[in-house]
């Protein structure tokens, strides 16, 4: 049984990428996919059910994997020559004679370290992979059918499209399962070649250029991660993760030798979840069609950076070293939200924002609780419905109205009510509770009280961050009163918004579950204890307590009384928006009799406060404090 | 069962009590201005009038942002009384904002909108205060509970006399009070109208008031904290905040929104550090 789940789970989405590759029908191709993520949906969940667990699978595995490194670093190093990017050149030769070191001199034991095993954060990560990118796959298949009719291909290419991005989920369930250091870099490795062939699918001049920093990027993180095990192989003369982490605190506590892997490996995970001052591959990355993006920024690609990350936090918990790993996170948190604030791009919005959303959940590793570390698991879970729901609905909205603009989706709802109520909902499952998101969130705080830099900056960012949300859910909605044309959208499409949009309620409701059930036992076994006391499905510890169901019930009935006194509105009590008396309407557009009796249609925009948080004044100063605390992290911290 | 009916007595009473302070303010701010002024009653009145009359909307996304902007605020009340977490209580204030502002971007009336964008600021100027307020009692209680503050044997104002400025300035903001009256005001400016409010109208602005009541007595209650010992120090305290509040709103000017965000941001984080340092040093 479990040898079936892990195959289907890790192996099944290589095989069906290689069918799906060759495979030119377009229906059939539909049908695989959606029956793909009906299987992959079922399997992690029979997973969860199944719970812990170890695995080795016969050697032979253990030595593809090693022919499939070589393979990946031998196509990456083709590109890096092909586009004369020294950069890439460079890294991938030493991670090539690195690896060839590592593997057939270094490593005495070959297959005696279990290749796969499973804790509740793994089989989280699972869930997260397996149904928010399953559902961004589906998405993918109405969305692209729209996307290259507008491109006018000749042939299409989305037999290699979904070839990555089914390969993709595959890669990231292997990379957070994956318990022998050496797969999981087989599967680092793998992720980075297909974000690169993805960004850079329409093959356009600028899809090229940021493709090929995304694979910069990501090379120094791969030769970083390479490094980083070599090193921690050779301090605990351990491939198994499992192991290190049970021994990790004696590591800790013996000297600072294992910290320089440490390092190295949080470094790798800071780069693949795109941190200052590498964001720009991120936010490089939306020139891809927007599964692509909804996929790199939800639930694979960024959290797999996050992952290691949360992962490695028991072995490092108490060092100086984590401290600044939290300070990192929070400078990082507070600076992409003020970006964030001062851009229109619809898409661009939401890459920094995931880049915020990602540092505070690095800023929770460095924090380094049980609340902390809860709080991080909550916001990969909760972060990877809301974003990949708000991408979705940015790609659905692009197509439709031909922007990405968020001053062109003023008054969206008049126009396609369903996906504008939608992204509302997504909106403000990000940044209100009871939801989950904000839950996480308050945990965070809560546990950054004692270090009081860090909540300064904290205070700061979420501030900033409902100032972007908040005014982006407000346009959408202003619309003369009026019932809006339903919308028609195809299903494909359509299913994963409603169903992305109801997890992210329903799961929010049933937080206290996931906390009991996932969370709790993962925290308390790496930690010792359990951060909180659930009273009534209350979260409660001696900082303070989170009401999770009174809140959902008096908001709800709130929420719901409103809507119903809104039904009974009618047209009858419609007035036109106040222009000081003088309002007309021209073709519908709300306006005002101007001087000399003329029309003037009324025009708004948003303020985005360039001389606060504009990009081209904030990111390079950005970039070299973030710099700045990488280099005290490894001198002040590791060293 | 006591916080059930200290819940209920919060959702009653505060409006109530809301409604009078801000009579006493009008009266007050005749006074100051050399005008007789209101009866005390007068907020009272005005909303019952409101509430009696026919609903005129631009849209119903207006009704449902009122109604919501209603139950965060009178929520937040509820938790603060019943002692539940002061983080939890600013988040849940956030809602009411959120919902506010949502509902005046949804018109597209320029004065609205630009109401709507300054509220916006306002927010993000007061939010990281409130946050550092709460912080710091969390530095000194070593909770977030309300109930924790209680549990003080002297009042947090000797240890945190710089974070009362920094919720007074925050106070100033949320309120919008002069010289911080840049989203709305409580009279009509010529270049916003009633700026966030500009589209509410009948029983919708009645709400609009209610929730704004419910708003004043949660910033006061937290102000109270900061006297917990005795009850008579916490009405002292109030009625000293506000009326020192009164005085600032009749003396000042409206300034830009650049000052607000430079001078909040500034002012807080400087006066945070500042009584941080002064905390660890004892």
């Amino acid at each position: 049984m479990l040898d079936t789940l892990v195959f289907v789970t890790v192996l099944l989405p290589f095989l069906v990428a290689a069918v799906l590759l060759v495979l030119r029908e377009q229906n059939l191709r539909k049908v695989i996919l959606v029956a793909t993520a009906g299987v992959l949906i079922l399997s992690s969940l029979a997973m969860l059910r199944g719970g812990a667990f170890i695995m080795s699978p016969a050697p032979l595995w253990g030595s593809l994997v090693t022919l499939g490194d070589f393979l990946i670093l031998g196509v990456v190093l083709l590109v890096g020559l092909k586009r004369k990017n020294q950069i890439i050149v460079w890294l991938t030769v030493a991670q090539i004679v690195g690896l060839i070191w590592f593997d057939f001199f270094m490593i005495k034991d070959h297959g005696s370290t279990p290749a796969f095993f499973a804790d509740d954060l793994s089989l989280v990560m699972v869930l997260v992979v397996s149904i928010v990118g399953s559902l961004i796959a589906v998405y993918g298949i109405g969305y692209m059918k729209e996307h290259e009719e507008h491109l006018h291909l000749t042939t299409s290419k989305q037999p290699q499209f979904f070839f990555f991005i089914v390969l993709f989920l595959g890669a990231m369930n292997g990379l957070v399962l994956a318990n022998n250091m050496l797969w999981m870099y087989f599967f680092w490795e793998c992720t980075t070649l297909c974000s690169f062939m993805l960004i850079g699918h329409d093959d356009t001049e600028i899809a090229r250029k940021n493709a090929e920093r995304a694979l910069w990027m990501n090379v120094l993180g791969g030769t970083a991660f390479l490094f980083g095990v070599m090193l921690l192989y050779k301090v605990t003369g351990s491939l198994s993760l499992q192991d290190i982490l049970a021994r990790g605190p004696e590591f800790a506590v013996a000297g600072g030798a294992i910290l320089v892997p440490m390092f190295l490996l949080v470094f790798a995970g800071m780069t693949k979840a795109a941190q200052a001052p590498f964001q720009s591959w991120l936010t490089g990355a939306m020139v891809a069609p927007t599964p692509v993006s909804a996929l790199l920024h939800s639930s694979t690609m960024v959290k797999a950076g996050v992952y290691i990350i949360v992962r490695l936090a028991p072995i490092y918990a108490g060092t100086y070293f984590s401290n600044f790993v939290a300070l990192f996170g929070g400078f990082v948190f507070l600076a992409t939200a003020c970006l964030a604030a001062g851009q229109s791009n619809g898409k661009k919005i939401l890459a920094y924002s995931t880049i915020s959303n990602l540092a505070l959940i690095i800023a929770c590793a460095g924090i380094n609780t049980p609340a902390a570390i809860t709080a991080a698991i909550l916001l990969i879970l909760f972060h990877a419905i809301s974003k990949a729901l708000m991408f979705l609905c940015v790609g659905a909205i692009e197509q439709k109205i031909g922007s990405r603009d968020i001053e062109d989706m003023r008054g969206l709802f008049a126009r396609m009510p369903r996906t504008a109520l939608v992204a509302v909902i997504g909106i403000l499952t990000m940044m209100l509770p009871p939801f989950g998101m904000l839950m996480a969130k308050w945990m965070a705080i809560e546990s950054a009280h004692g270090q009081f830099l860090l909540m300064i900056m904290l205070a700061l960012g979420s501030g900033v961050t409902v100032l972007f949300w908040c005014r982006w859910a407000g346009l959408m909605l202003a619309t003369p009163f009026a019932k809006a044309a339903p919308e028609a959208q195809d299903g494909t499409i359509r299913g994963p918004l409603y169903l992305l949009a109801g997890l992210a309620v329903v799961l929010s409701f049933f937080s206290p579950l996931v906390y009991n059930g996932l969370v709790a036992p993962v925290v308390a076994m790496y930690y010792k204890t359990a951060p909180y006391v659930l009273r009534f499905g209350n979260f409660e510890s001696s900082t303070g307590v989170f009401l999770v169901y009174p809140l959902f019930i008096l908001l709800g009935l709130g929420f719901f009384f409103a809507l119903r006194q809104t039904r009974k509105i009618t047209a009858a009590q419609a007035v036109g928006p106040y222009m000081c008396g003088e309002q007309t309407s021209v073709d519908g557009k709300p306006g005002f009799l101007g001087p000399l009796g003329q029309n003037v249609t009324a025009v708004s925009g948003n303020y985005y406060l360039e001389q606060f948080f504009g990009e081209a004044m904030l990111s390079k100063w950005i970039n070299v404090i973030a710099l700045a605390v990488l280099v005290i992290m490894l001198f002040g911290g590791a060293l | 069962m006591t916080k059930i009916l200290l819940a209920v007595l919060a959702l009653v009473a505060a409006p109530i009590l809301g409604a009078l302070i801000t009579g006493v303010d009008r009266r007050i701010t005749a006074w100051l201005q050399s005008r007789y002024g209101p009866p005390i009653l007068q907020p009272l009145y005005d909303v019952l009038k409101l509430l009696g009359k026919q609903p005129m909307l631009v849209n119903t996304w207006q009704a449902l942002c009122a109604y919501v902007y209603l139950v965060g605020a009178a929520l937040s009340v509820v938790l603060l009384f019943t002692g539940s977490d002061l983080l939890l209580i600013f988040f849940v204030l956030t809602i009411g904002a959120v919902f506010l502002v949502m509902g005046a971007l949804a018109s597209p009336s320029p004065y609205s909108q630009i109401g709507g964008q300054r509220e916006l600021l306002q927010m993000l100027a007061y939010e990281p205060l409130l946050i550092l307020v709460f912080a710091s009692i969390a530095m000194l209680t070593g909770s977030f509970k309300v109930s924790a503050v209680f549990e003080l044997s002297r009042p947090m104002l000797y240890d945190l006399p710089l974070m009362f400025i920094v919720l007074g300035y925050a106070l100033t903001i949320k309120l919008r009070k002069s010289p911080f009256d840049i989203s709305a005001s409580a009279h009509a400016h010529q270049e916003l109208v009633r700026g966030v409010y500009t589209e509410y109208s009948g029983p919708y602005l009645a709400m609009i008031e209610i929730a704004h009541w419910y708003e004043v007595i949660l910033v006061l209650g937290i102000c109270a904290l900061f006297w917990s010992t005795s009850f008579v120090g916490m009405i002292v305290l109030v009625a000293l905040t506000y009326l020192a509040e009164i005085i600032v709103d009749n003396v000042t000017a409206r300034l830009t929104w650049r000052v607000m965000l430079k001078s909040a941001v500034g002012m807080g984080l400087v006066l945070t550090v500042v009584n941080m340092l002064w905390l660890y040093a004892q």
